[in-house]
């Protein structure tokens, strides 16, 4: 049963998208795309992209409070709906994606708020202008320990308040993950893990670029951080 | 740690106090505040006592509990405590294949599980660039609609209960009974359907979901005529829920409401009509809005919006193609890498998804954003100041689910 702990957990993974394609979904607002070059161009970090039904921008944390209040407040974009905010772990850097809808275009709009390092993930709180924003960011708090500052009220909102770790990220791994059952030595559910104090390096993806997964290395220091803690390991030690 | 709340008066004598460890399922947590509102939230002004709600109150709709703040009998503040219902949805997603995620999705909003079943669906056709069968899009839309209207007579039967009122439920479990019947002979379970499948539908209509569903088409709009007959008029029900927990436009906005709640405030946003999916351009049928913002105008708002729902269903039974009801596609799917935002109308607002593939056969991120969630943060917002019996009415008239808000 389960993989042996060498090999990959998931061998075609790779991030890197398809080219754009002529896909059957509605045109993308392409007015869009150049209004948004001509507010915001140089606060972007990336070049505005489109695909599917939605627009696509990518800020850096720095600059994301004042694109987010243009996006909002400038009469020729009012994006006035947030429709989502959410917390992504891409294997090396964290990520927050805003989705926003407004009425004068048939685009979904998606910031990406891009390249939070691991161990002091920080962008600033957008409840200032979405007070409904607060909970989304307790969520992407509790789940990946990202910190929005300037919100009031950053604390856990599913896990217990002592609890130790950011679930959802790619080096919290589940007890039934199958290459790493508790058959093959490891039972982890718990990480002391905090924002400022992270000492292992992201176990699934290191480079996305190549697309190679050192899944060994890091499954190595698990089961290394595993004896630190006793009470944890209930089955052998690894191998 | 030990604080002067652990202490508890016995009840032999009323002059002993008890020293009992603190829990964090006491209203006071026993640790220090960690931020800004929390610290605000527990401390004391003179009169003000801290009561706990839940987390197994039955009006809280699940296991939701909240924490009031209550100077006599009115609420001064409210902090809703959640996760007492949390799976981590997301992160199993993860770690099963598409397929999988289609039944983890299932048990989100329980009371209308068609619709959160449909998210890892959307998604995963959307990042495949898929067309689905018109037929089996057709199929969607008639079980979504469907319910829609089983979980707003559910929504109305409990906005009444929980003002004190029994009778609307039973009326309400009559609806729902009927449409679950009907759904059952189509999906063949009752609750969590498990129907749709990435690039069409588990089965096609059958002759016992068709005899159903017209039988009770029949007699539907005469059933919804006979409910508002009961409480419509009813003096007590309008002056419990008449300017309680009003919310105006712009807060509505600000607070990310979605679904009747903002409907409710004036603004027509709708999913199925800002940003068109499945065959909803080629219905037709109209947003209803009301401009009070109250638990009334949400209550009010549900009605029409089943009469708007059963209008669809017409249209669908009259303009539904034949052909097949699934794509073809191979068993083992695997999703291009990409990532791809969805968002559609469930009865309790805009439910969205947001996908990320790696061109493995797995999600490799699947956030849903839970449109109960969102609005039910308003509720700390539109509490203060009103009793503690109203609580419950302002709550059940933003219709939490805690299956979708605890994930």
């Amino acid at each position: 049963m389960g993989r042996p702990p060498g090999r990959p957990h998931r061998p075609r993974g790779r991030l890197t998208e398809a080219p754009p394609d002529q896909s059957r979904s509605r045109p993308t607002d392409t007015a869009l795309k150049r209004r948004l070059e001509a507010r915001l161009g140089d606060q972007l970090a990336g070049p505005v992209r489109a695909r599917h039904d939605t627009t696509e921008i990518v800020v850096g944390p720095g600059n994301l409070a004042a694109v987010m209040r243009a996006l909002r407040e400038d009469p020729a974009f009012r994006f006035e709906l947030l429709a989502d905010l959410s917390g992504v772990d891409t294997g090396t850097v964290l990520q927050v994606v805003y989705h926003l809808w407004s009425p004068l275009t048939p685009d979904w709009l998606r910031v990406i708020a891009d390249g939070l390092p691991r161990e002091d993930p920080r962008v600033p709180s957008i409840t200032f202008l979405w007070k409904g924003a607060e909970w989304g960011e307790r969520e992407a708090y509790d789940m990946f320990g990202i910190i929005f500052e300037g919100n009031r009220d950053l604390r856990r909102i599913y896990m217990p308040p002592d609890f130790k770790g950011f679930p959802l990220r790619k080096d919290f791994l589940l007890p039934d993950d199958a290459a790493r059952s508790p058959g093959m030595g490891v039972r982890y559910m718990e990480q002391p893990v905090a924002p400022a104090e992270t000492r292992r390096q992201p176990v699934l993806r290191t480079s996305p670029g190549t697309g190679s997964l050192v899944a060994g290395a890091g499954h190595q220091e698990l089961v290394a951080g595993e004896t630190a803690a006793p009470a944890l390991s209930q089955g052998e030690p690894g191998p | 740690m030990t604080t002067e709340h652990t202490r508890i008066r016995s009840l032999d004598d009323p002059h002993i106090f008890v020293d009992t460890p603190a829990t964090i399922y006491d209203a006071v947590p026993p640790y220090p505040p960690t931020t800004e509102r929390e610290a605000e939230f527990y401390s004391l002004q003179d009169g003000e006592m801290l009561i706990n709600l839940g987390p197994q109150h039955p009006s809280t709709h699940g296991v939701l509990r909240v924490v009031l703040k209550i100077d006599g009998e009115r609420v001064v503040d409210l902090d809703p405590v959640l996760g007492y219902l949390h799976r981590g949805v997301e992160k199993i997603c993860e770690n099963g294949d598409w397929h999988h995620a289609i039944s983890n999705c299932d048990p989100l909003e329980y009371i209308a599980s068609m619709f959160s079943e449909a998210i890892p669906v959307l998604v995963a056709e959307k990042l495949l660039d898929l067309e689905v069968p018109r037929r089996a899009d057709y199929i969607r839309v008639l079980a979504w609609e469907l319910n829609r209207i089983s979980s707003h007579a559910l929504f109305i039967g409990w906005l009444a209960l929980d003002l004190g009122g029994l009778t609307p439920i039973l009326y309400g479990f009559i609806e729902r009974d009927e449409i679950v019947e009907m759904l059952a002979a189509l999906t063949g379970q009752k609750l969590l359907f498990n129907y749709l499948r990435i690039g069409g539908v588990n089965g096609d209509l059958n002759h016992e979901f068709l005899s159903r569903l017209g039988d009770w088409m029949g007699r539907a709009g005469q059933r919804i005529e006979m409910q508002q007959k009961l409480i419509n008029e009813n003096e007590i029900f309008v002056r419990r829920t008449r300017n309680l927990g009003t919310v105006d436009r712009e807060t509505a906005l600000r607070m990310c409401l979605t679904g009747p709640p903002l409907r409710a405030t004036g603004i027509p946003y709708d999913v199925r009509r800002a940003h068109p999916y499945s065959v909803y351009p080629e219905l037709d049928f109209e947003i209803p809005t009301r401009t009070e913002g109250d638990s009334w105008a949400r209550y009010m708002l549900h009605i029409d919006e089943i009469k708007q729902s059963l209008h669809i269903i017409d249209q669908v039974l009259h303009q539904i193609p034949d052909g097949p009801i699934m794509a073809k596609l191979p068993r083992l799917l695997r999703v291009p890498p990409g990532r791809a935002w969805i968002a559609f109308e469930s009865p309790r607002g805009q439910y969205g998804a947001y996908g990320i593939s790696d061109g493995s056969d797995q999600p490799f991120r699947l956030r849903i954003h839970d449109p109960s969630y969102f609005n039910l943060q308003t509720v700390g917002l539109v509490t203060p100041g009103h009793l503690i019996a109203d609580t419950m009415a302002i709550m059940s008239s933003l219709d939490p689910i805690m299956g979708g808000i605890d994930k």
